[in-house]
């Protein structure tokens, strides 16, 4: 085998992000993770979109086991680096003779245990595996609770077996829309930012929406709340109240988005991530038209981009006719990687996003929809190494394979992770001070990235790096 | 104690203990489930692979626990079979099965399938299962069944030391022992972020008085090393909350004797030198515990004085506990004897069989008028706190940000979770590991005083 052959080999699928859709869409790419490669189940998900809500009393009906999970992997993140203070995460601790004969009557009195120990504004009951198979009604236990508690209860079936990660978001989400009152006097002016998870998850900065409140508040608009990045359960309630909702990342606003439409009548502003002055120009448009605030929205449109104007030179010439390759992994995300190729096209490069797994594809499906119908269709190339059992071989593997494609062309530039070691010029997109990546804030530090990236692309990468990433 | 049903508060004092139990309901876990001390004990076996027969958000644990016993993701591998509605409705048998085979792949000498909530519940036979595809790998399988329904990790553990000593320990019992050869049982269960480093002191002081490691259950443990455990002449338990239960079957099936038994574990002074005499006595190495202990304290004295030991925030400070029995019980003394501190409130957020008895010794001996409180959870150790207001707490991350309204104005980050990044292990047991700490309470003591704002600005 010759080595082009033999390089050949490393490519599982080159194409458009439609031709991709396509083929997941028929059956032809498997939509499925390798058993090595597992995200969090309903029950961890749903717990992020809620652990967002301040003074909110969790009582999770399952073992310790579940509890702890969520309670050290975002509770205590969100202590140490959101400035939350410890609030509970409580659970029935479920044991085997709850199992056998059942846990509602247990559920009730720790709602009530909760409710009196914590004193939260709300109190959300979490099914996991062990009450959802034996069938307890954490629903029906929940309307009791709340006759005879202060706080609101509501329940969410979050057994992890029932759905994927992302099912566990919209159910928590659409849950949530419970607390909200109808639409009455509308708040003019004001908008709900929604589709945030105080998770904190790996993928979302508080940098990020902190720029987007930002131009909200300078286009004269102003913002009920994030929901669930850090909300009260009072700005939940009057949330359809709210003239407008716009959502800080499309993909995980668009369920609540449409349901809080569908249900309450709230227009939603569709738009993607405002990365890069044409997306972020969009973001912007997008709450001020139906706002009647555009003529403000374009004056602040046209100072922010007169103060940016250097750092768009930079871009420009950092990316004009080059191959931009943006790797999907723990960050960029899918959804960001694809935003990204949207930002490098604009810049005069040509994007190619590098193993967007079939299964992110299925999961994210109406918003790869949507951004193609937006007309975004990047080129995308999938290695083998993405299929490969066990995290190490999957690593590796790939890690030679993006060597590869980078190696198949002249100019290019990587955007991703510096866990990966291209040969070539390469961004950092995983930098704390590199955020805000949105907004005119995001376009000063993606050009000092970029600019960064191509002054020392010849640079020796660390052998001690590589050596411990890849043996 | 263990099973976390019941929290019980004893008011103590130097004549009388009585317990009060307080039925839990509402519970705001320390501890992790079965499941999670279960992988946590499998993951110590070297290049092994860990396959969790779960819905992926136990899959989650199983990293957790990977982390924990820091393995090395080019050697150990970890699968999920991804249960969804499907496997609970009609079963995950097949999907087991599926799993393993396509395990055959990968250059794994064993596999331990450990079991979830889920497919227990609905009655997958692991067992069967593993038995089935045993002749189409060419890896061994070890079952372990530990839903975390059954118990907390430390019964996890126990559930996973029960199945591999029974699955991978072959022959009888074998009079043929190896003198001075010990076993040493659950390092792993002990909440020293680093607790590698107990673990390195032990076989240390182990090999220094002649005696030698025949198998640890488990940390960087070699296949190998199983079948040596009936040759051992001991074994030593490195854990107040797991592992006894595996010294017992020793003592059982192959009437392994267990040294150390009852003894608090060689944190501070006193325990240090009582466990290192009682080792010597048992290896027939008097003279060289008597030195080691010398030279360890020797060092230790020489350290303080050379470096300095800043007393002054601890003479008689009054000092709550909030940790696991491995480093909880052990630590009064320390505090008390060493340190000149006034322990007032200990929270124990676990602990196996006999431990409320060593403890309950030890508060006699020391003469405390403490308040403590068997399996709490966060919420009973924050009210604790809250009630006896100590100047001083020597706990974790969580207590950290738990005291921040209480006016507390210490919190010395001991257990597990802490908020630092250790890349060296730092053992809390023996000579170095008094040192360890005496460093962490003054580093995290003179935090207190640094300052986080500024009167003014420089000018330039």
């Amino acid at each position: 085998m010759d080595a082009k052959h033999s390089n050949d080999d490393r490519i599982a699928f080159e194409g458009t992000l439609q031709q991709l859709l396509e083929k997941v869409e028929s059956g032809e790419m498997i939509p499925k993770l390798q058993a090595s490669h597992a995200p969090p189940c309903k029950f961890w998900t749903a717990f992020q979109v809620i652990n967002g809500i301040r003074h909110m009393a969790p009582v999770i009906h399952g073992p310790k086991g579940c509890t702890y999970s969520v309670a050290s992997t975002y509770k205590m993140r969100g202590c140490e680096y959101r400035g939350v203070p410890l609030e509970p995460t409580s659970c029935t601790a479920q044991n085997e003779a709850d199992v056998v004969y059942g846990g509602e009557g247990k559920l009730l009195e720790a709602i009530k245990e909760a409710d009196q120990r914590y004193h939260p504004e709300l109190i959300v009951v979490l099914s996991c595996c062990c009450s959802g198979i034996t069938g307890d009604d954490v629903e029906t236990v929940a309307q009791i609770a709340a006759q005879e508690v202060n706080a609101r209860v509501l329940a969410i079936r979050s057994e992890g077996f029932g759905g994927d990660f992302r099912s566990g978001y919209e159910d928590a989400f659409k849950v949530l829309m419970d607390l909200m009152e109808p639409r009455r006097e509308v708040m003019k002016g004001t908008i709900n930012i929604i589709g945030a998870r105080e998770g904190p998850t790996y993928t979302e900065w508080i940098e990020d929406l902190n720029e987007i409140e930002r131009l909200v508040y300078a286009i004269g608009a102003k913002i009920n709340g994030v929901l669930c990045g850090g909300c009260t359960v009072e700005q939940i309630r009057r949330a359809a109240s709210a003239e407008l909702n716009a959502s800080w990342c499309y993909d995980w606003g668009q369920k609540l988005g449409d349901l809080m439409e569908e249900r309450f009548g709230v227009p939603y502003a569709r738009t993607g991530q405002p990365y890069g002055p044409a997306a972020t120009e969009e973001w912007i448009m997008g709450v001020a038209l139906p706002l009647g605030l555009d003529k403000q929205a374009r004056e602040v449109i046209r100072k922010e981009t007169a103060a940016v104007g250097e750092e768009l030179d930079t871009l420009r010439r950092c990316f004009e006719g080059k191959t931009a390759l943006i790797e999907i992994s723990d960050f960029p995300g899918p959804i960001r990687a694809l935003s990204l190729a949207r930002m490098a096209e604009e810049f005069g490069a040509h994007p190619i996003v590098v193993n967007l797994h079939p299964y992110t594809v299925k999961e994210r499906m109406p918003s790869i929809k949507f951004l193609l119908q937006q007309g975004q269709n990047p080129e995308v190339i999938l290695t083998r190494g993405l299929f490969s059992l066990g995290s190490f071989n999957v690593s590796s593997e790939t890690q030679s394979e993006v060597e590869i494609v980078a190696a198949r062309y002249d100019n290019a530039i990587y955007l991703g992770s510096p866990l990966r070691q291209p040969g070539i010029s390469q961004v950092n997109m995983t930098t704390i001070t590199g955020y805000p990546q949105y907004g005119y804030q995001g376009i000063r530090n993606m050009a000092r990235l970029v600019q960064s990236g191509m002054e020392h692309a010849t640079h020796p990468r660390s052998r001690l790096f590589k050596k411990v990433l890849y043996g | 104690m263990g099973s976390g049903a019941m929290a019980q508060t004893t008011e103590r004092t130097s004549e009388t203990a009585v317990p009060r139990a307080t039925p839990q309901r509402c519970h705001d876990p320390y501890l992790r489930c079965a499941l999670y001390g279960a992988a946590q004990t499998a993951l110590g076996v070297t290049g092994c692979c860990v396959l969790s027969h779960s819905p992926q958000g136990c899959h989650q644990l199983v990293e957790a626990a990977f982390g924990w016993q820091n393995a090395d993701y080019t050697e150990t591998l970890t699968l999920c079979t991804k249960l969804c509605e499907d496997e609970i409705v009609h079963g995950g048998e097949d999907l087991l099965a599926r799993t393993i085979l396509e395990a055959r792949e990968l250059d794994v000498p064993i596999m331990f399938v450990v079991t979830a909530c889920g497919p227990e519940i609905v009655g997958d036979d692991i067992v069967a299962v593993c038995e089935d595809v045993r002749s189409q790998v060419d890896f061994q399988i070890v079952p372990i069944q530990c839903a975390g329904f059954r118990g907390d990790q430390n019964q996890g553990t126990d559930i996973a030391l029960d199945a591999m000593l029974k699955h991978m320990v072959t022959g009888g019992r074998d009079d043929r022992r190896i003198p001075r050869s010990v076993c040493l049982i659950a390092p792993h269960a002990n909440a020293n972020p680093t607790w590698m480093g107990d673990l390195a002191w032990v076989k240390q002081s182990l090999a220094q008085m002649g005696g030698t490691v025949l198998a640890t259950l488990t940390h960087d443990t070699p296949l190998g090393e199983f079948q040596h455990v009936p040759l051992a002449q001991a074994c030593i338990v490195l854990s107040h909350d797991a592992g006894q239960r595996a010294a017992d079957y020793l003592a059982e099936r192959y009437g392994i004797e267990q040294w150390c038994h009852g003894l608090p574990l060689p944190v501070g002074f006193t325990n240090t030198r009582r466990w290192l005499t009682e080792l010597g006595r048992r290896l027939e190495a008097e003279q060289e515990a008597q030195r080691l202990i010398a030279q360890g304290e020797k060092v230790v004295v020489e350290t303080c004085r050379r470096k300095w030991l800043e007393q002054s925030g601890m003479h008689r400070a009054p000092a709550a506990v909030v940790a696991d029995a491995t480093v909880g019980v052990p630590l009064l003394r320390l505090l008390t004897e060493d340190l000149e501190m006034l322990p007032t409130l200990i929270c124990l957020r676990s602990g196996q069989a006999g431990t409320r008895k060593m403890l309950e010794r030890e508060l006699e001996e020391l003469g405390l008028c403490v308040k403590v409180l068997y399996d709490t959870d966060v919420y009973q150790s924050k009210m604790a706190l809250a009630q006896v207001q100590p100047e001083i707490v020597l706990g974790s991350n969580i207590e950290r940000h738990a005291v921040e309204e209480l006016g507390i104005p210490f919190v010395i980050q001991l257990v597990n979770p802490i908020a630092r990044f250790r890349m060296i292990n730092r053992a809390y047991f023996g000579y170095t590991g008094l040192l360890n700490l005496i460093e962490t309470i003054q580093n995290d003591w003179l935090d207190r005083y640094r300052s986080k704002q500024r009167r003014y600005q420089a000018r330039w």
